[in-house]
């Protein structure tokens, strides 16, 4: 038995980055090419279970450094098959499927793009348009601690609601734009009330100047009331379809 | 806090970068690598190995008790009738909350996502459930700092 780590499948005629490392003892990253395609291979410990923030990292670092240079297929972490298996029944098989994937992903990159309010610009924009949130926020700074715990609770709720209130607007306006940029957007949904956007961005990377540009141009039209992130370029985690798939077995 | 968070890698100033390959935080890598990406044992499942994984729910749970608190806190320490006047006579007050205010702001926002991560990385699987509560402060920091 031989566990073999894989990180992705690339086409057969990928030069892999120099100075990758990979999670395994010896972080040594490699192809092993079937027909037209190849995966991205590594070891990896047998001492300890996956999932330390080094494994993570270095997954990703791979991942990203060799969609830098081509175009990957990521797999979702982690991914561990027997050696033997690797060609016989991951590569061979699916050579098909892993090819239309490949080619539609050609030549493009993904970006992650993520927008959270101004915390305190925010609020204040909250707290003004309202008086009974005003009137609630009074009472609670006039009360102890302990005999305010209800109307706190309240008062925090309502502001989260009034947050949601004002993503929506402000998201739709977003993705509109964002949507203009990209060959293709994956929208996730907020996981904090003052998110207002987590969008993944398909580009060209004919495109790609443009594309950062466009982005620092919507920085600096919301500045002071959103701020943005830019991730990328990445590997295209967001477009490669799992469902799709799941005749390849 | 405003200029941590408008430091940007690209010339512009106006958006925070991170480019791929390991120069993201924890907390985007989770988000990226276990949530999405071809899952191998669709394809693969008589070879896949048996070695034991630290699965990882990468999600934050939006609304709770805890939140709305945190919010109710933090729109508590904004300070709307200062902000035209002036402040005559409350410098002193308005200087102290607003300066405990961002400090509570910035640790609350990341202290959502690098609780999980903090979690996903210490805790087994049985003890999943209650990491988030239970774990102390600290050891954001430390997750941070690495």
């Amino acid at each position: 038995m031989s566990p073999t780590y894989v990180y992705g499948v690339v086409p057969a005629d990928t030069v892999l980055p120099e100075g990758l490392r990979g999670l395994g003892p010896s972080g040594n990253v490699s192809l092993v090419a079937d027909g037209r395609i190849a995966a991205v291979v590594g070891d990896i410990p047998l001492d300890r279970p996956l999932g330390t923030r080094d494994d993570l990292v270095a997954h990703e670092s791979v991942v990203d450094a060799v969609a830098g240079a081509t175009t990957i297929l990521p797999m979702r972490f982690p991914a561990v098959i027997e050696e033997a298996g690797l060609v016989d029944e991951l590569l061979g098989p699916n050579e098909e499927y892993f090819l239309r994937a490949l080619a539609d992903l050609e030549g493009r990159v993904q970006y992650t793009v993520k927008g959270r309010y101004e915390q305190d610009v925010v609020l204040r924009e909250v707290l003004e348009d309202d008086s009974e949130l005003r009137a609630l926020q009074e009472r609670v700074r006039t009360l102890p601690e302990d005999a305010s715990y209800y109307d706190r609770v309240k008062l925090g709720e309502l502001v989260v609601a009034a947050l949601e209130q004002r993503r929506e607007a402000d998201a739709a306006e977003l993705y509109e734009r964002l949507e203009d940029l990209a060959v293709a957007v994956a929208a996730h949904p907020p996981t904090q009330p003052e998110d207002v956007i987590d969008a993944a961005l398909l580009i060209d990377r004919a495109d790609v100047e443009v594309f950062e540009d466009a982005v620092e141009e919507l920085g600096e039209a919301w500045a002071g009331r959103i701020r943005f992130r830019l991730l990328g370029p990445l590997a295209p985690y967001d477009f490669v379809a799992s469902e799709a798939v799941e005749t390849g077995a | 806090m405003t200029v941590a968070t408008q430091r940007a890698g690209g010339g512009g100033g106006h958006v925070e970068r991170s480019g791929g390959g390991g120069s993201s935080g924890l907390a985007d890598v989770i988000e990226l690598i276990l949530d999405k990406g071809l899952v191998i044992d669709v394809f693969v499942r008589v070879s896949l190995v048996g070695i034991e994984i630290l699965t990882i729910d990468a999600r934050i749970v939006v609304a709770s008790v805890d939140t709305f608190l945190r919010f109710a806190e933090a729109t508590n320490r904004l300070d709307l009738y200062g902000k035209g006047k002036g402040g005559a006579g409350l410098p002193d007050l308005v200087q102290g909350m607003t300066e405990s205010g961002s400090k509570g702001k910035t640790t609350g926002v990341l202290e959502g996502a690098v609780e999980k991560v903090g979690e996903a990385l210490t805790s087994r699987s049985e003890e999943r459930e209650e990491a988030p509560r239970r774990r102390p402060r600290q050891r954001v920091r430390e997750q941070e700092e690495e």
